[in-house]
């Protein structure tokens, strides 16, 4: 439902570039990570069905816990994980990591979905677009001055 | 995420096709909810029940005039969740970033 896709082009290699996400020592350094905050806890399981905890300490909320687990690791291609960040929201979300050559380094796309089982069956047409549609009632407000 | 409390109420109140409607019709202007409910194949207590998912949510505020109930678009949860989603967006892409950076690192001796 709140959808969407970030993706990234890198000189590295898809290997190099998949096993950053699951390495403890590359991993807390990007990896649930904000600009200001210090990653304190890192705990990988790296296996499907394997969890993890990702606890990160930040100045203005203090230690924010990122829990999951893995669902698809298939290396190099594609990485798919559930997480949750249980001090805020008892759901978790659902991302996917994939991982494409491109020349000699790779393109990775990561989309990041809802994971609510009562959402799952919902129509798939993207919310965003039902904020385009509506547009109308958001007068005067521009969209590059969100955020 | 602290910052966007009410993220999850408007998330499902827009994940349905029904409520989608409807926001699309109060966003042409205010309706009454027998107007609103009209063109549904659905019975008018199940437009109600979504009526007041999205009251819940805050997108729709119901007024009384004379006998009769109107219904109106509002619009600040949907530019909340739209800045969350936007908020998300730039903090993997930062993620992203970073990871480049971490790979166009020396190896270390």
């Amino acid at each position: 439902m709140a959808e969407f896709t970030v993706t990234h082009r890198y000189e590295a290699a898809p290997e190099r570039v998949f096993d950053a996400w699951l390495d403890p020592k590359v991993a807390p350094r990007f990896l649930f990570a904000t600009p200001t905050g210090e990653m304190i806890v890192c705990q990988i399981d790296a296996r499907v069905g394997g969890r993890f905890d990702l606890t990160e300490r930040r100045p203005d909320m203090g230690d924010v816990k990122h829990v999951g687990e893995y669902l698809e690791i298939d290396r190099p291609r594609r990485l798919v994980f559930t997480f949750g960040v249980p001090q805020f929201n008892p759901e978790m979300t659902r991302v996917e990591v994939e991982i494409r050559p491109a020349g000699s380094g790779c393109e990775l796309s990561l989309t990041q979905r809802d994971v609510p089982d009562e959402w799952a069956e919902r129509s798939r047409e993207g919310w965003s677009r039902i904020v385009a549609s509506l547009e109308g009632a958001l007068e005067g407000r521009q969209a590059s001055a969100w955020v | 995420m602290d910052e966007y409390p009410n993220i999850d109420e408007t998330l499902v109140a827009l994940a349905d096709p029904t409520r989608r409607a409807i926001l699309a019709r109060l966003a042409d202007g205010e309706a009454r909810v027998t107007d609103l409910a009209a063109p549904f194949a659905i019975s008018l207590n199940s437009v109600s029940k979504h009526i007041r998912r999205l009251e819940r949510a805050d997108l729709v505020r119901r007024e009384k005039r004379g006998r009769e109930y109107i219904l109106t678009l509002n619009a600040e949860p949907l530019v909340q969740a739209a800045r969350w989603l936007e908020a998300q967006k730039a903090l993997w892409t930062w993620r992203l970033g970073k990871l480049d950076e971490i790979l166009k690192e020396p190896p270390h001796g």
